[in-house]
């Protein structure tokens, strides 16, 4: 979608809200509208999520388990999910002295789902098309996202979590990728990606005139 | 009240001028020398802030040293809001325990992770440092306010609710900590936003 589209699209504002014109109050305004919105938004994206959670569980586990076989030869990795919402990795070549299969809550990984949806439908003057298409390109790039989390999870259990099975089989510059590479994308990115791609689609929204028409 | 420095560290012309001119023929003949779109600038910079910032708590001395004593503290305050709410608690460095239940707070539980996000959404924003800074410390504050409601209010779920506990420090909590951190970067952003200068 173009900016342009988009703009087009977008809900007129009240002529005291365009561009230079848009008082300081009205501003704030906006601001107040959006925390208002989320009282409304969250609660309603919690219970979204908590219905298409076990669905959501089983994509995310078999996209990992595919992408994992992908990347290696032979291809032994199975994830299984157990109980709705835990990934159980397991190796069909070895057991790695009993630590496999190894555990990974799946609902830890795409929680964040609740604070994508609940900000992306929160954001006020914002037309219900424009709204809908942002949310579901920003929902597509977060079910990529949780699929590369949970196959550094995969690796990270290997590369870290095997006790000799993992030193036999992982050097310590792969043991030292997988676990930043877990460690970051599992706090960091997880729980900053909805704000970011919030603030990608809707920064202008927040600062009027600083980001105007002059940018575009 | 004195008019207030436009754009802060912002150094590109155009953009601190409220009244810029509607673009003219000439204008679009210019080679396309283009400055980065302020979302991309924006996104950039909270992304390496955030990079780093993170690549700077997990160090192991400045975890040992600065973040394990800071989430001490927490467990210090949880512990004492939760005997003055009649709980029967007693602190061992970042653990809880009581006759009923027991946490141990960790990171990804202190609300360090929403500091951060704050100090890189912050940084990222176009205003004067006088304003980032005043904005850190006031946001940082609120945060760990609402991150000791967190882990009192997770104590008590425990203690009373165990079911709904898993539910509620993963999904519940967590989102409403990062939330919160979100909500107050937008009351700052939009109070440091410059106000335009009349026509």
């Amino acid at each position: 979608m173009s900016r342009k589209g988009a703009a087009a699209r977008r809900k007129p504002h009240p002529p005291a809200a365009r561009g230079n014109a848009e008082p300081r109050p009205q501003r704030r305004a906006w601001a107040l509208r959006l925390a208002r919105n989320l009282v409304i938004t969250a609660p309603i994206a919690m219970v979204l999520w908590l219905l298409v959670s076990p669905f959501l569980s089983l994509f995310v586990v078999k996209a990992a388990e595919r992408m994992t076989r992908l990347a290696e030869r032979p291809s032994v990795t199975r994830i299984e999910l157990s109980k709705g919402e835990d990934a159980l990795i397991s190796r069909a070549d070895t057991r790695a002295g009993g630590r496999l299969p190894y555990g990974v809550r799946v609902t830890d990984i795409h929680f964040p789902l609740v604070l994508l949806i609940a900000i992306f439908l929160a954001t006020p003057d914002v037309s219900a098309g424009e709204r809908f298409a942002n949310l579901g390109y920003a929902l597509l790039i977060i079910m990529f996202f949780f699929i590369i989390d949970l196959f550094f999870w995969v690796k990270f259990a290997y590369a870290t979590q095997l006790g000799a099975w993992s030193a036999a089989h992982y050097g310590p510059f792969a043991r030292n990728f997988w676990g930043l590479g877990k460690h970051v994308l599992d706090l960091p990115v997880k729980l900053a990606l909805p704000f970011a791609m919030w603030a990608a689609f809707y920064l202008r929204e927040l600062t009027g005139e600083l980001f105007g028409e002059a940018d575009r | 009240m004195a008019k207030r420095k436009r754009g802060g560290s912002r150094k590109a012309p155009a953009a601190e001028e409220p009244k810029a001119a509607p673009p003219t023929a000439s204008d679009d003949e210019q080679p396309t020398r283009r400055r980065l779109r302020p979302e991309v600038r924006f996104l950039l910079t909270f992304i390496v802030v955030l990079g780093a910032s993170f690549a700077f708590l997990a160090w192991k001395p400045v975890n040992d040293h600065v973040v394990e004593p800071f989430t001490g503290q927490i467990a210090k305050a949880s512990g004492a809001t939760l005997r003055a709410l009649g709980q029967d608690v007693t602190r061992v460095d970042t653990m809880l325990r009581s006759p009923r239940f027991a946490v141990n707070i960790k990171n990804g539980c202190n609300g360090v992770e929403a500091m951060v996000i704050l100090l890189a959404a912050i940084v990222a924003f176009p205003a004067p440092w006088k304003a980032r800074l005043l904005g850190l410390v006031a946001g940082a504050v609120a945060i760990q306010l609402v991150n000791l409601v967190r882990v009192v209010a997770l104590f008590l779920t425990g203690a009373y609710l165990p079911r709904l506990f898993d539910t509620s420090h993963t999904v519940v909590w967590q989102t409403l900590v990062i939330l919160a951190a979100v909500l107050i970067w937008i009351l700052w952003a939009r109070r440091v936003t410059p106000r335009p200068v009349p026509a």
